[in-house]
């Protein structure tokens, strides 16, 4: 049984069939707990993969070892955190907890409750993701119908182009190179910093426009690896549907160019696409650990990184259960637009 | 991935970068002589890929930069009068100046030889990690796409994996213990990225397991070891060529990404990524130690995708289906 995977309509769970009867919301549900009941084992295996890999990887006591403590205060941690029991037995301590509700104390962080801090944090990045992923999706499909009915037309080439150098171009460059543009150069220039490069700082106290300043590095940083790539996907979506034979039928029953284009063409060609926005759009709420690094953004990837640099066992997993329900969730959404998009496709 | 720019006789034209200068420029006219003599002359695979890569002037200029830079690379180090771990206390922190083109770093150790060593240990990874990932990938996809069964189910389940826990994810973690040597990161990643190849290949072989020559070699009596290796993967080459040339891009900046979170390589051992990590908080008075190393980073990848793309015009003609 597949789960997830489809990159393609059609394949895997979903089942294409020309007859039954619409407004039958029964298949439907089952379909959904069906798809979220299979995905349970994995969410198993993945996150004792994360829990293991952490508990390998390093030392909880190093930090204490430096800190010259006696053999009580040791006694006292490995007791707080299990760490005289094998790793399985701790990832089922976890596991028990975590089920119902309970992540657990993040230690580095004060022992705040870990479900806060990641759900404080999580709205912090949402600040950024949402409107980054709005953008994306708006610009991608916008170059890539274009590019793919314009064909070789010098547009399309700039598109080309466009999406080469952002697949070649590292977040982490490029958020540093508009760091250096507007933080510095921008400011020798005309004397003025049009944007904030450091930081959420100025957004409680100050008016709309400063939020604005401080958010338009970090959209911008997300925007352009993520819609080169797109873009390209959606040119090539575009350019298959186009030279199909029932597009052809529709221009030469002298349809407007533009209906054909846009009803007939895009509709179809958005299918793959929603499949990659799911991908991406559950990424980008997951945190962007590059680009709030850059921009010293207290959203979820820096929350992330923490937890991963302090040992922070209960933290990392936190912020790992929380992209994995992310994922999945997005998968099912974009699954159920297929049906929205291509009225063939029953879930049964 | 899927789709790829225009066919090359564009390149000519839009891209200030022609093949002229790299003595490869034939005029249109002669492509057509070229193709007509084709026809009744049979030409070797290698020829006939090596006609169609060369047309593609952008991917030709690519390559040669990449073999420039690597020679840049390999030598660089030797030539210079400094050791890339070399520190001099009388020139801490400087900006470029004649001594030391590029700068110094905080240790007083010269930025252009650490700048080259970097980019030679990041290309070294990153052909490391493709070599690996393509051999890995390449092995399982072709068990798990020719065999079916329980393998292939495994493997759909270990990609699904991999989405729902992201790479990075696992990469950070593991990384901040086993990411700290060249060879430690580069089989970290490649033990990470595998999946994707694997399920390129996969694909090929069961497109490839259902045609007549492999019935003719069943019928023959290949066992399945054979049918596999002998028949069935020479037809493969070309994606899998294609797919590790891209490979190394990412290789390079997934190593360099963590680098940059002060997961991967430390110092010190130079890499482009960790050199843009110790830099980036000077970035405000000096931002050449940041941008020099991210051009590199820049140009690499640039290159590197221009080949993959040039590539699969040449080894893989079908590809395009537009």
């Amino acid at each position: 049984m597949r789960l997830l995977t489809s990159t393609r309509p059609g394949r895997g769970a979903l089942i294409v069939s020309p007859s039954g009867a619409d407004g039958e919301w029964a298949p439907l549900f089952a379909y959904v707990a069906r798809r979220v009941l299979t995905t349970i084992p994995l969410l198993l295996i993945g996150t004792f993969l994360v829990f293991w890999l952490t508990a390998i990887s390093g030392d909880p006591l190093a930090r204490l070892a430096q800190l010259d403590v006696d053999q009580a205060a040791y006694d006292r941690i490995i007791e707080l955190y299990s760490l005289d029991e094998p790793i399985p037995q701790r990832y089922g301590n976890w596991l028990v907890d975590a089920v119902q509700g309970d992540m657990g104390p993040s230690p580095s962080q004060g022992n705040q409750q870990t479900f806060d801090l990641v759900w404080q944090r999580a709205k912090n990045t949402a600040r950024l993701a949402v409107p980054a992923f709005i953008f994306i999706a708006i610009t991608a499909v916008t170059l890539g119908v274009y590019s793919a009915v314009n064909q070789y037309s010098k547009l399309d080439y700039a598109v080309t182009g466009f999406s080469f150098l952002g697949i070649s171009l590292p977040t982490f460059v490029f958020g540093l190179l508009l760091q250096v543009v507007f933080g510095i150069w921008f400011f020798d220039w005309f004397g003025v910093r049009p944007f904030f490069t450091q930081g959420m700082r100025t957004v409680a106290s100050d008016g709309w426009l400063d939020m604005i300043r401080a958010h338009v590095l970090p959209i911008i940083t997300l925007w352009l690896v993520i819609t080169a790539a797109e873009s390209r996907f959606q040119r090539a979506a575009m350019l298959e549907v186009i030279n199909s034979d029932y597009i052809r039928t529709a221009r030469a029953k002298g349809l407007p160019r533009r209906t054909v284009i846009l009803k007939h063409g895009l509709r179809n060609a958005l299918i793959p696409l929603v499949t990659i926005w799911a991908i991406d759009f559950a990424l980008l709420l997951g945190g962007a650990v590059v680009t709030e690094t850059i921009f010293a953004w207290p959203g979820l990837g820096r929350l992330l990184l923490d937890g991963i640099f302090q040992q922070d066992l209960n933290l990392t997993m936190g912020v790992v259960v929380f992209i994995a329900a992310l994922v999945v969730f997005f998968n099912l959404v974009a699954d159920l637009l297929y049906g929205v998009l291509d009225p063939r496709i029953r879930y049964e | 991935m899927s789709e790829t720019p225009p066919p090359a006789r564009s390149s000519s034209t839009d891209v200030p970068v022609s093949g002229g200068a790299l003595g490869n420029e034939v005029p249109e006219e002669a492509h057509l002589l070229d193709e007509l003599e084709g026809i009744g002359a049979s030409r070797s695979f290698g020829r006939q890929t090596w006609d169609r890569f060369r047309r593609h002037h952008l991917a030709v200029a690519a390559a040669v930069l990449l073999v420039l830079l690597t020679i840049a690379f390999i030598l660089g180090p030797i030539l210079s009068p400094y050791g890339f771990a070399d520190q001099d206390f009388t020139a801490l922190n400087q900006g470029p100046n004649v001594a030391h083109p590029f700068g110094t770093d905080t240790i007083g150790r010269d930025i252009l030889v650490r700048t080259f060593q970097g980019g030679r240990f990041s290309l070294r990874i990153a052909l490391f990690v493709s070599l690996l990932t393509t051999a890995i990938g390449t092995l399982v996809g072709a068990v798990s796409g020719y065999f079916g069964g329980l393998l292939d189910t495994l493997l759909n389940q270990v990609i699904n994996l991999f989405l729902i826990v992201p790479t990075l994810v696992i990469l950070l973690v593991v990384g901040v213990r086993y990411g700290a040597t060249p060879n430690g990161i580069a089989l970290m990643l490649a033990l990470l990225l595998w999946p994707a190849i694997a399920r390129i290949v996969r694909g090929l072989f069961l497109q490839y397991k259902e045609q007549e020559f492999v019935l003719a070699a069943k019928a023959a009596g290949a066992r399945a070891p054979r049918i596999m290796f002998r028949h069935i993967l020479p037809n493969t080459f070309g994606p899998i060529v294609v797919n590790a040339t891209l490979l190394v891009g990412v290789a390079i900046i997934l190593e360099s990404t963590l680098s940059f979170l002060s997961v991967g390589v430390q110092d010190p051992t130079p890499t482009l990524g960790n050199l843009i990590e110790k830099a980036k908080g000077q970035i405000d008075t000096k931002p050449s130690a940041v941008l020099i190393p991210g051009g590199f980073i820049v140009a690499i990848t640039l290159c590197v995708n221009f080949l993959g793309d040039g590539l699969r015009d040449a080894l893989d003609p079908t590809a395009r289906k537009s």
